[in-house]
């Protein structure tokens, strides 16, 4: 993925050979986060969108699950309202190169 | 206490254009609608919900935990059940009764509630038929599937509740409003229903933190499986997200299929619950994996055995 594949303030899902969720990358400005799209509300966690690519809640603000209304800080991953307050989405270290392209570190 | 079950659910949603395109997608007619107001999603029988803007001053006060839930009507048979419900719940708490008609009040657990009349539509529609050895449902030339048949909502179905306090929460609905308890999946909560509805369940509580209290899920009736195999497909080849299933549950007999939405809870597709009256001797089961469904399916993109399936 090039970083101008995605908007400032979107959010993609992206599938990944050898994980058996998807990857969800954010972006804020020229920062990119991701995460595993598995949130942590049920043991093993479930995906979050509520259809392909829609990760963000209403204002754009967090990662948000659609399920039952957690939202996630974007940059933290930490859940800040909703069923899995306390628990965390899980980081997946992302890379951009001097091209602008996105990969995910081994 | 003659309640029939929720005539329309409110929700006040951070996203109104996005509960537009999730819930006319879902099957549900959008009246009086605009993108910046909101409005009415009508299942056939007039049951439904109504979208409105978080911050629109129309709306009861939002729960402290974020949930978009706002206020349940529920509807009664006719004015003298209106009445019982005003003259019981008034003994312990302001029941307003609004210009409308409709009475206005909270539950133990401060969730908003509204009663009236209720609006839905008697239905005169055919369950789907199902041809068996011994018993034919379908008469001859009569086929039961087509890739364009109707697959619509038919009638609001059920709310599921997530509650502090299960104890309260029955205190309420069952001692108060005369609910019935079906079932119950213990570790979980009851499943409800109130006097004036056979169906299985309108109300199910699962007990949470504080900090969850709100909509877990809603569910409409569809006309039997085959629709709801139908309008699940349908909206997967959309790109919308199941979150579970489809499959079928065992407390109802219930057919099930959930949709994760822009509403901040799962909606779900039901079909063929089952019905009961007072001779009913309620079940317990321990809340899991086993008590929770019959069987559960999961959905994949058509093939047919001749090129092989597409790969994941």
């Amino acid at each position: 993925m090039h970083l101008d594949d995605l908007p400032d303030g979107g959010a993609r899902g992206f599938d990944v050979p050898g994980l058996r969720c998807k990857v969800i990358v954010v972006r804020r400005g020229d920062q990119v986060f991701g995460w595993r799209d598995l949130c942590p509300h049920y043991a093993g966690g479930t995906p979050m969108a509520w259809k392909r690519d829609a990760y963000l809640n209403g204002a754009g603000t967090h990662i948000a699950c659609h399920a039952h209304g957690a939202w996630f800080d974007m940059e933290t991953g930490a859940c800040v309202q909703g069923p899995c307050l306390g628990k965390r989405l899980t980081r997946v270290p992302l890379r951009v190169d001097e091209t602008g392209t996105v990969s995910t570190l081994p | 206490m003659q309640i029939i079950g929720p005539d329309l659910l409110v929700f006040g949603v951070d996203d109104v254009p996005a509960c537009h395109e999730f819930l006319t997608a879902y099957g549900l007619n959008a009246q009086d609608y605009t993108p910046e107001t909101g409005g009415y999603f009508m299942s056939l029988d007039g049951t439904g919900l109504e979208i409105r803007r978080r911050d629109d001053p129309s709306l009861p006060p939002a729960l402290k935990t974020g949930n978009m839930l706002r206020l349940q009507v529920l509807g009664v048979v006719d004015d003298a059940a209106l009445e019982a419900v005003a003259k019981e719940l008034g003994r312990d708490r302001q029941v307003l009764r609004l210009a409308d008609g409709t009475l206005r009040c909270q539950d133990d657990q401060g969730f908003e509630l509204s009663f009236r009349v209720t609006t839905r539509k008697a239905l005169d529609m055919p369950a789907e038929k199902v041809n068996a050895p011994g018993d034919y449902g379908r008469k001859p030339n009569q086929i039961g599937v087509s890739e364009d048949m109707p697959a619509k909502p038919r009638t609001l179905s059920h709310i599921v509740l997530f509650v502090p306090d299960i104890d309260q929460a029955v205190g309420f609905y069952r001692d108060r409003l005369g609910f019935r308890i079906t079932d119950t999946l213990t570790g979980a909560g009851p499943f409800l229903r109130p006097q004036a509805n056979p169906d299985h369940h309108t109300h199910f509580f699962i007990r949470t933190p504080p900090y969850m209290q709100g909509c877990e899920h809603l569910a409409f009736h569809m006309g039997g499986p085959t629709e709801l195999m139908m309008a699940g497909s349908r909206m997967m080849k959309q790109g919308f997200e199941s979150f579970w299933g489809p499959g079928r549950h065992k407390f109802g007999s219930n057919w099930f299929w959930y949709f994760k939405s822009p509403l901040g809870c799962n909606v779900e597709f039901d079909a063929d619950m089952d019905t009961h009256d007072d001779d009913w001797a309620p079940r317990e089961a321990p809340m899991g994996p086993e008590a929770s469904q019959a069987f559960l399916l999961q959905w994949r993109e058509k093939w047919a055995p001749t090129g092989g399936p597409k790969k994941d």
